[in-house]
């Protein structure tokens, strides 16, 4: 039985047995590339679940609107997701009673940018996984190509160091063996080290793409508060206008809002239509907590101590020369 | 180039009353000193930057252009700035008119039932005024207006000095008993229950919070009237009022612009979304 | 015809930024976005769609409306002064007609005369698509992915030149500026032509059938469709942002009490905020009545209005960027499969 057929069952057999009044997975779309979130609450629905490489999005923030109306909800679980998960926990914002969590392993996903780039857009019917490669099903007469998975993965994926859920209930399939491919911070260190105005220029040039669109905050599992002071309007804390200034006053509270919290999952950079790398500076934060305050992934254990949730005599004090 | 629709005119608040305890008339001349040229139930964009604008009903009758006035309920930024920054002296932008406003052809020669609750009545003010200052092109005018309690009554003067000498019935109600209270006690929409005038060449005219307007609306049909003889005005957020910024949507239809009144019968063919 | 040599277009932008302000599709690192031209520019024409729509040069995401002064307690406006010529280079037909589409939304009395000052000063070369995206379906809103009827200048790529077909008497003024940079073109060339347009218009897949949407969707609005789409929404921007039709504003002041300025910037309906009134009441208070009211107003308001014309370009943006999917082309499909009065309304 292939994984799409085991979301299905699972789901159906969830349904059916009321375990969950709610079941959210990935669905399928009219292209390769497609994978909507799909809610359930019906087993016959359980048919539109597909598996494929390009199951990215998070499901774990649906959890806060979807609880709401139901008692329990099932969500499909990637590693990178079960972080989501734990991030609501350790908030406070989800009840771990009120969800059932059918891990997916996962040994990274598709890029559809670096498919394209290869030239595989076009006439790309399917993507599937074997192993180390990719099966891509073309039209016309080729049928089918085989293409190393490695070189097509997206790059969150190459640095990916949670392949297997974290948290789970149950488990759909084997835990995958992935390496982790690529130093996440590699990409920090380099921009880190370009001249001060340089590295101005650089976020400079980056930041003016925002269009103020939220879609990172809104796909963000770290951005769970109530009301987001971004969304308030008396007073407005950042104002509207398509100004570098107020670009860069929201994306610098955005990324302060979740320092300690980011879990690094990767998904606002992927939500962001402007392409603006924004993993570089929450991983840039990422990496001045740990300095400061010593390792600290967030999101792997919903009972620890975040190092901005808590005072130790020993922390630095004030803002140094840095 | 033609005039930038979005662009304020200069003007003066010259006179600020205190209404009710949240709400104060404003009262506004332009120092162009060109006119407004308002219909009743039309409305205005009040701006006081930095704050910004919001849009208001004009309460005032065009029959009385001394003043454009204004009631206003505190309750966002730019209220609030009304409220406590802005003196009698102080300039302020306005533009407008805007809205269709009422039609009036539709009403010459009928009897007319107004329906007011809270500060529901400052739009239908312009209109009462109206009327009364046109009385002999209306027949019978009756006024149900109510609100939570006596204090928070708009327009003290008009319903307890000016109406009551005018040819019109004038009923008043409040939501709860308080001291001193002789008239009727209870909600709107009860109070026109009770009262339950008769449909027959009668057009009712009704504004007030959205669960009033819902009630009377119900009410006014059990009583036999047909949706094109009731008619009302909506509130939706607004921005530019020209029909362009897309917010005061009702489906295809822009408040702004085709709106704020509107028939029951209109309203009974769009959709259920304000 | 004309033709221009694609060695001489160097030439000719230098030539029209000259007396114009000239945008063209320019490439910024991995994006390729409508830009001013300036020498050195990284000109990119191949890139099928820009990642943002070029309405920014006519409804700016903000665009400055007076500025005001208080002085001793008097109170003045001085209005932000208007644009002056510009050529857009490059736009696609798909875009040219979304300039068409918002052209009686803000010309509609009262006229808005920032964007009429903007468009009445603003020339539009388009270059026909030979090879459409994958997510392109403007041959389903009649769109001719070779020939925009409401371009002034009309570009069509014969590989190593572009033939020039002046539609419009502010096309024929800039072939003018053109000048000896246009060469007469071979017969032959002109004939390609009639080929390459008939390869153009087939080589969408889309398969997508507008007939009776907007029809349907009279009845539509209690159908259980939105449920089955909304739920997915993240409520961002995007799909307003990089839409070429969307044309949503928000009014801001900015400044103190004694001077600053009011602007004017985009809006999306897909914010809480955008219909969320200052005593609580919001009309369309969930992702539903958003995502609802956005499909309706592309598909069915706007074409009640205007004749049955949808609001829709088929330009594929929102499908590329939609975080979670959420695609007007399934949305359609869906819609199409409904039968009047049929299973699944007033729910």
């Amino acid at each position: 039985m292939n994984l799409t057929e085991k979301m299905r069952q699972e789901a159906a057999q969830i349904l059916e047995s009321k375990e969950a009044d709610l079941v959210i997975g990935w669905g399928g779309g009219e292209y390769y590339w497609q994978s909507p979130p799909l809610f359930l609450e019906d087993a016959a629905g359980a048919a539109e679940l597909a598996f494929s490489p390009f199951i990215v999005n998070n499901l774990a923030k649906y959890l806060l609107e979807e609880l709401e109306s139901h008692e329990k909800a099932a969500l499909f679980v990637k590693g990178c997701d079960t972080r989501g998960i734990n991030r609501l926990l350790q908030d406070h914002r989800i009840q771990r009673e009120a969800v059932l969590l059918i891990g997916v392993p996962c040994a990274g996903l598709a890029d559809r940018e670096k498919l394209k780039a290869a030239g595989y857009d076009a006439g790309l019917l399917q993507v599937e996984r074997q192993g180390d490669s990719f099966i891509l099903t073309l039209e016309g007469e080729e049928g089918a190509r085989e293409v190393p998975a490695g070189e097509f993965l997206l790059d969150k994926c190459l640095e990916c160091r949670y392949p297997n859920p974290l948290v789970y209930d149950r488990l759909l399939g084997e835990e995958v063996q992935k390496p982790r491919e690529r130093d996440p911070m590699a990409r920090v260190r380099e921009v880190q080290k370009k001249p001060v105005d340089e590295k101005y220029a650089y976020w400079q040039e980056k930041l003016s793409r925002c269009i103020r669109c939220y879609a990172c905050r809104n796909v963000c599992p770290a951005c769970n508060c109530r009301e987001c002071i971004f969304d308030q309007n008396a007073p407005r804390w950042v104002g509207k206008a398509n100004q570098l200034s107020e670009k860069q006053n929201y994306n610098i509270i955005r990324s302060f809002h979740i320092a300690g919290r980011c879990i690094d999952c990767g998904e606002c950079q992927r939500a962001c239509p402007m392409d603006i790398p924004l993993m570089e500076i929450n991983r840039k934060i990422i990496q001045d907590l740990t300095e400061l305050y010593g390792e600290y992934e967030a999101g792997i254990d919903p009972t620890d101590v975040p190092p901005l949730g808590t005072y130790r005599a020993e922390d630095p004090a004030g803002f140094s020369e840095r | 180039m033609t005039a930038n629709p979005i662009l304020p005119r200069r003007a003066v608040v010259e006179k600020i009353l205190q209404d009710t305890p949240d709400t104060k008339r404003f009262f506004v001349t332009l120092k162009d000193g060109e006119p407004f040229n308002h219909k009743p139930l039309q409305c205005a964009m009040l701006s006081v930057p930095p704050v910004g604008e919001a849009l208001f009903s004009i309460t005032s009758s065009p029959t009385r252009p001394e003043y454009l006035e204004f009631a206003v309920k505190e309750v966002g930024t730019v209220t609030k700035h009304l409220h406590y920054e802005v003196q009698e002296g102080t300039e302020i932008g306005i533009r407008g008119p805007y809205g269709n406003g009422f039609p009036i052809d539709v009403i010459r020669g009928k009897d007319l039932l107004f329906i007011g609750g809270g500060i529901g009545l400052a739009p239908l003010r312009s209109l009462i005024n109206y009327c009364f200052d046109t009385r002999k092109d209306y027949s019978k005018i009756q006024i149900i207006y109510g609100a939570r309690t006596p204090e928070d009554l708009s327009f003290k003067e008009e319903i307890f000095e000016n109406w009551p000498k005018e040819d019109a019935r004038l009923n008043l109600t409040v939501d709860v008993e308080s001291p001193g209270w002789e008239e009727f006690v209870g909600f709107v929409p009860t109070y026109l229950e009770h009262l339950a005038p008769t449909p027959e060449g009668v057009i009712a005219v009704t504004c007030g919070p959205p669960i009033m307007i819902r009630f009377v609306l119900q009410g006014l049909e059990k009583l036999g009237f047909q949706p094109e003889q009731i008619i009302t005005t909506l509130e939706l957020k607004m921005k530019c009022g020209v029909g362009k910024c897309g917010r005061c949507n009702i489906g295809e239809k822009y408040v702004c612009q085709d709106g704020p009144v509107f028939s029951l019968a209109e309203l009974n063919g769009m959709i259920p979304e304000f | 015809m004309k033709k221009i040599d694609k060695s001489k277009l160097e030439d000719l932008w230098g030539r029209l930024a000259a007396e114009q302000d000239l945008f063209l599709p320019v490439q910024q690192d991995s994006v390729v976005n409508f830009a001013l031209w300036q020498e050195g520019s990284r000109v990119n024409l191949e890139a099928v769609n820009s990642l943002l729509p070029p309405k920014d040069l006519l409804f700016p995401q903000s665009e400055k409306i007076f500025s005001y002064k208080r002085r001793e307690g008097e109170l003045s406006f001085e209005e932000a002064p208007g644009s002056g010529p510009q050529v857009i280079f490059g736009i696609r037909p798909c875009d040219v007609r979304s300039i068409e589409l918002l052209d009686p939304v803000f010309f509609k009395e009262p006229a808005d005369t920032f964007y009429k000052n903007r468009r009445e000063q603003t020339t539009l070369v388009s270059i026909g698509c030979l090879e459409p995206d994958t997510t392109c379906f403007c041959t389903a809103f009649g769109i001719q992915p070779l020939d925009a009827e409401g371009a002034d200048v009309m570009l069509y790529d014969m590989g190593t030149a572009y033939l020039v077909s002046p539609r419009t008497e502010k096309g024929e003024k800039l072939a003018e500026e053109m000048g000896e940079l246009l060469e007469e073109a071979a017969g032959a060339e002109e004939e390609g032509l009639q080929q390459q347009q008939e390869a153009a218009a087939s080589a969408q897949e889309h398969g997508l059938d507008l007939d009776g949407v907007f029809e349907k969707l009279n009845d539509m609005f209690d159908h259980c469709i939105w449920e089955k789409f909304y739920r997915r929404c993240l409520a961002c921007g995007t799909c307003t942002y990089l839409c070429p039709t969307c044309h949503c504003f928000d009014i801001q002041d900015d400044g103190s009490p004694e001077e600053g300025q009011r602007f004017r910037c985009w809006d999306s309906c897909m914010y809480e905020d955008y219909t969320h009134m200052g005593h609580g009441h919001n009309p369309r208070p969930g992702r539903r009545e958003r995502v609802r009211n956005r499909f309706m107003h592309k598909l069915n308001y706007f074409p009640k209005d205007h004749d049955g014309v949808y609001h829709c370009v088929g330009c594929g943006r929102c499908v590329q960027k939609c975080p979670v999917n959420l695609d007007i082309m399934q949305v359609i499909e869906e819609i199409g499969k409904e039968g009047v009065g049929g299973e699944g309304h007033d729910r």
